[in-house]
């Protein structure tokens, strides 16, 4: 073979560079990655999860949750909100800069506007733009903020309100970031869904809680046992045709409550460095279980 | 007289002739080249570990970020004074007995100027010292002689603005002024001879 050499080269030059590329450059960058600081709390984040949930992760990999949920939020943009905290001492002078900033506003009732703080002068905007409004809003005492808030379709379901980063997953392995969306995407689920009764009930019967849910049903999580002398305190509270036949009560087995200590311990709702957010906390979503105690 | 050529040499040169890649093919390759310079310009955030989208470089990043809560001058100056000095003013700034005079409502730190207190971390201070009308007899290493200017200048800051002082923060230009006014002393400096220096 006359190019036998050449061919060898070639091909562990294309080898190696990947090698170099997709193994080495990220290692580098990222195998010693550490906790972060908070921007706004300057607490370390992330926090390693508890033992509980520890275990709950592997409950997680075995029931092949990742097959159908994702763990990482996009975003697509960014955008600017200019927003005034306090209109200062002259009132006038604010009113003025406000138009001026925002000239859609002159029309507006503007004492009413200065008396409703904190008050957005222009929303969704470039950086260029709040910039370029923060120039104009001068008033005596006058306080503006420039509000960052991130855009994209995950944002606006709700999943999350910032881009996941490689540094909320420095306690996982593996990290179980999922490829298919066939539930919703779990980043943030023990931020939406903090209330673990829930979680135990969705997890018995998905349909119960979310219409529609096309999750399968975790009921070997579950245990139907007679009830003892004392109900056992964490049976779930079933009503209808879900409830067990009389004498009988549901209890999660250890597994459940891991499951469900894992699920509550995904949250990766801290602004970094790396993809800062000034965007309200949504409220926890409305979890009427059938069992609020 | 040279024989005229042949046919097929005539052939022969006419290929030679001709690039061995043609014209068009180098030009797309430069154009998809230019093309993906762009592509990578505007999406790798040239490999920085910070930048994720929407932020095309770590400069971009950094316009976007949050007008930070806590002063950036007083959170450093926070980190380096527990992670050094509050080992004998303890973080609450009230010292510990036998090891260190309180920082907080010192009126060496409290000071309208910091010249006078910026000496003590630069150089160190010994012998009998008189903060909030107790003596204290101790002996402090020139603990802020490592740091940079903008270090030094943030410890001092935190010190007087942290635990109810209320003093102007400090500048590095100062602490420079400091330093180059006086590269060395030859043991620390004590508490009259402090107070010997311009306020």
């Amino acid at each position: 073979m006359k190019y036998g050499p050449i061919v060898f080269l070639a091909a562990f030059f294309a080898l190696s560079t990947s090698w170099f590329g997709f193994v080495l450059k990220p290692q580098a960058d990222l195998g010693r990655a550490q906790q972060e600081t908070n921007v706004v709390s300057s607490l370390l984040y992330p926090q390693p999860r508890p033992g509980q949930a520890r275990q709950g992760a592997e409950v997680y990999r075995a029931d092949g949750c990742f097959y159908c949920h994702s763990q990482q939020v996009g975003q697509t943009g960014v955008a600017c909100d200019v927003v005034m905290t306090s209109p200062g001492t002259n009132l006038t002078a604010a009113a003025e800069a406000v138009v001026k900033a925002n000239p859609m506003l002159a029309s507006a009732n503007l004492t009413e506007f200065l008396s409703k703080l904190p008050a957005t002068v222009l929303k969704n905007i470039t950086r260029d733009q709040a910039d370029a409004a923060l120039k104009l809003l001068k008033a005596p005492d006058m306080k503006v903020e420039v509000h960052i808030v991130p855009t994209g379709p995950d944002i606006t379901r709700g999943w999350g309100r910032r881009h996941n980063v490689a540094a909320d997953y420095v306690y996982d392995w593996p990290v179980m970031l999922g490829s298919q969306r066939v539930g919703p995407d779990l980043a943030n689920v023990g931020a939406r869904l903090p209330d673990a009764n829930w979680q135990l009930l969705h997890l018995y019967s998905p349909q119960a809680q979310v219409k529609g849910s096309t999750m399968p049903s975790f009921r070997f999580l579950f245990e139907t046992r007679k009830i003892g002398r004392v109900p056992a305190t964490d049976a779930l509270q079933l009503t209808g045709d879900q409830a067990p036949p009389a004498g009988y009560e549901v209890v999660p087995k250890p597994e459940a409550h891991e499951l469900v200590a894992y699920l509550l311990s995904l949250n990766s709702d801290a602004p970094l460095y790396e993809e800062p957010f000034t965007t309200p906390a949504p409220p926890p979503a409305q979890t009427n279980s059938i069992a609020a105690k | 007289m040279n024989p005229e050529p042949t046919h097929s040499q005539q052939h022969t040169d006419a290929n030679a002739a001709e690039p061995a890649v043609p014209m068009w093919l180098i030009g797309l390759m430069m154009v998809l080249l230019l093309l993906g310079a762009i592509y990578f310009d505007n999406n790798s955030g040239w490999f920085d570990t910070n930048v994720y989208a929407p932020f095309h470089n770590t400069a971009e990043l950094e316009r976007y970020q949050l007008p930070s809560a806590g002063n950036e001058q007083v959170v450093l100056g926070k980190r380096l004074f527990e992670a050094n000095c509050a080992l004998c003013h303890n973080t609450d700034g009230m010292g510990k007995v036998g090891q260190a005079p309180p920082l907080a409502g010192s009126e060496w730190v409290n000071a309208k100027s910091s010249y006078r207190v910026t000496h003590i971390p630069q150089f160190g201070l010994m012998g009998p010292v008189t903060v909030k009308g107790q003596e204290y007899n101790l002996n402090m290493a020139p603990m802020g002689a490592q740091y940079t200017p903008d270090e030094l200048a943030a410890v001092l800051t935190y010190v007087r603005q942290a635990w109810g002082n209320n003093a102007p923060a400090v500048t590095a230009e100062q602490v420079s002024k400091v330093r180059s006014e006086l590269s060395s002393h030859p043991q620390q400096y004590t508490a009259d001879e402090l107070k010997k220096l311009p306020e």
